[in-house]
């Protein structure tokens, strides 16, 4: 019995072995960014990106493309999160598949960092040239000191062709075009291996004698100083002033052949412009707000007060780059992420146009799989349980107005 | 054969044993000091040793000789106090690079892409080479730790510049002044490094104008004899043998 037993033991520690094993060979590529595994609350209390164009599907190695929108920095920024006054406009790919060839807030170039005001709408550009050929998921990213990277919606992008045929040229204030893909890199290969072997020079000289145990035996003895000889001290010397030597001609040659060099940039921009949009002619007020977990759907009585002079009808909420939209006011013409698109995710008690003057409580329901499947439902966890969003307004000419929401979301389990 | 006789026959046999041994020590030594120092510098130095856009006249110019004087100070005491060998400093550096390179080229360029001449390692060899060289001509390590140690700080930022100056070009790029390794930082996407947390050009420097790097080196060399003091104590306490004795 006891044999048996060995024998179910051992072949069972061997087939734990070869499915550990072939486990190796499974791995899938890692495309996205975590983004769904951001705290719920991070991505719907900080930046709301909205109006987001990606301006193609698919491009060519060398190739641009572009990704605008605007971002509003959101009033009720959370406490825990530092607020964005040192922030960083980057973009969600994954290493460098494209180059950012340039981007843009408020229309000021923003290689540096930034400093953002709460309360703001600010309108951005990002242009990428593709580099490697895949199928990429491009995010737009703030970046905030001390509250870490800020993930906005993603969307797929497919490069095509080669990247060994990828160029960056730049021409510099000299003068000169260069391909910086590739620039510099046999100068730096050069001196590299010429430092490299003076070092294994160095090393050889001294490893060609016995090294360790002769050597030990002497120093153990008092005889250390025996082993130095004058050819060592002589070669020692050589090395020391061959040293200094090659540093300072090669140091005097460089600034023959590079006059003119900076130092490299840095500091914060400030000043960024903002978007300046009209004050809202709408308000909203929440009354309450119930997230249904078995439904997957949000819950909110609002009392809205149109003191425009034109009706209008509710017909998107955003949050967290999720758009719930009402397919009889609004829908989505710009290619948005499926993903991301409930587009008759949002529903009304009543969204009859909203008159001049009138003021109307309804109840709106924001309901989609989007809830689960990007983890906002995890909001319920937060310990800050407070939801908030962007309401978009339309009139019967399309005209569109923003109001944002911000209140607290009581869970219903049943 | 007893336990008291000796398992060599000959004095060429003996020989041919000590160099074997040589060659086995040497090989251990090396890949050791590579992967202890590689980490040790990763952890300390950096980003500042990553990447271009980062090797600036200040801080990476400070920082990189004081945290990367420590290897070769400990295992520069090991080597001379117990074998008058002098080259503990180009061996750590020899390991250390290697590491580096293969680390630069199969991982920051292999699996990630970003190019070479974007995130070469720094040059750490004449400041070693020195080092081990004034060891062997004053056999002191207190004159080495002070002489050494200064010569160490000092020849960093010109034993680099000949590979970093064409990449301090400036380029005017959508209206605004750049470099090129600014340029090299804009363009090849870093998602988790934010232009933030970038540290250069950071310090009060600025009576000095444009000419910060001599005594950003000056000061980097001063903390590099510290540095060197405290580190060849653990090499000789590492290489004391009273652990084993006692046994």
């Amino acid at each position: 019995m006891n044999i048996l037993k060995d024998k179910v033991a051992k072949l069972s520690f061997v087939a734990l072995l070869i499915t550990l094993t072939a486990a190796m060979f499974y791995t899938p590529t890692a495309s996205a960014h975590g983004e769904k595994s951001q705290a719920a609350f991070m991505r719907m209390r900080t930046i709301h990106w909205f109006d987001l164009n990606w301006s193609k599907e698919e491009v060519a190695v060398n190739d641009t493309m572009t990704i605008s929108g605007k971002f509003f920095v959101f009033s009720g920024w959370p406490e825990t999160v530092d607020k964005p006054e040192i922030s960083f406009l980057n973009i969600g790919i994954p290493g460098p598949v494209f180059i950012r060839a340039g981007s843009w807030i408020g229309g000021q170039l923003v290689p540096r960092s930034v400093s953002l005001e709460l309360g703001e709408t600010y309108e951005f550009k990002v242009l990428l040239k593709a580099r490697r050929p895949g199928d990429w998921h491009v995010h737009t990213m703030l970046n905030v000191k001390g509250g870490g990277p800020i993930i906005g919606p993603g969307k797929w992008v497919t490069v095509t062709g080669s990247m060994g045929s990828f160029v960056n040229p730049i021409t510099t204030l000299t003068g000169e075009t260069l391909d910086l893909e590739t620039y510099n890199l046999s100068n730096t290969y050069f001196w590299h291996a010429l430092w490299y072997g003076l070092g294994l020079l160095w090393v050889a000289y001294w490893a060609r004698k016995p090294l360790f145990i002769p050597r030990s035996i002497a120093v153990e003895a008092g005889k250390g100083d025996s082993l130095i000889t004058p050819l060592d001290k002589k070669v020692t010397l050589g090395f020391a002033v061959g040293t200094i030597l090659i540093v300072a001609v090669s140091m005097s040659s460089t600034n023959e052949k590079y006059p003119i060099t900076v130092p490299l940039q840095a500091g914060l921009l400030r000043g960024i412009k903002s978007l300046e949009l009209p004050a809202p002619t709408v308000a909203v007020k929440i009354e309450d707000a119930t997230y249904r977990v078995p439904g997957r759907a949000m819950q909110m009585t609002m009392t809205i007060t149109n003191n425009g002079d034109s009706p209008v009808r509710l017909g998107e909420f955003n949050t967290a780059g999720v758009r719930f939209m009402d397919a009889a006011v609004a829908q989505d013409e710009t290619g948005y992420p499926d993903d991301l698109l409930a587009e008759e995710g949002l529903t009304s008690s009543d969204n009859s146009p909203i008159a001049p003057g009138q003021s109307k409580t309804i109840q709106v329901t924001a309901s989609d799989a989007a809830w689960e499947v990007y983890r906002l439902a995890d909001l319920i966890y937060d310990p800050d349980s407070r939801f908030a969003g962007l309401l978009f307004f339309f009139d019967a000419a399309g005209n569109r107005q923003m109001v944002t929401i911000d209140a607290p979301l009581i869970p219903t389990f049943i | 054969m007893s336990a008291s006789q000796s398992a060599v026959r000959s004095r060429a046999e003996a020989v041919k044993v000590s160099r074997t041994f040589d060659w086995l020590i040497l090989f251990t030594l090396f890949f050791v000091v590579l992967g202890g120092y590689h980490i040790h510098y990763m952890l300390t130095g950096g980003d500042w040793d990553f990447w271009t856009d980062w090797k600036d006249r200040r801080l990476w110019v400070t920082v990189a000789p004081i945290v990367s004087i420590t290897f070769p100070a400990a295992v520069q005491a090991c080597l001379w106090w117990r074998y008058r060998l002098p080259f503990g400093a180009v061996v750590c550096i020899l390991g250390l690079l290697l590491g580096e390179w293969i680390n630069r080229y199969l991982n920051f360029w292999g699996w990630t892409y970003f190019p070479v001449n974007f995130c070469f390692p720094s040059n750490l060899f004449p400041g070693a080479i020195v080092l081990d060289a004034v060891l062997l001509l004053t056999g002191s390590m207190t004159v080495t730790a002070v002489l050494g140690g200064m010569a160490y700080g000092l020849l960093f930022y010109p034993g680099n510049w000949p590979i970093i100056a064409p990449l301090h070009v400036p380029v005017e790029y959508n209206g605004m002044v750049m470099t090129l390794a600014d340029l090299q930082g804009y363009h090849y996407v870093r998602t988790g490094t934010p232009e933030y947390i970038r540290m250069v050009e950071k310090g009060t420097l600025r009576t000095f104008g444009k000419d910060v790097a001599p005594v950003s080196a000056f000061f980097s060399a001063f903390v590099s004899i510290l540095i060197y003091f405290l580190w060849h104590f653990f090499g000789q306490w590492f290489a004391s043998t009273k652990f084993v004795e006692a046994a």
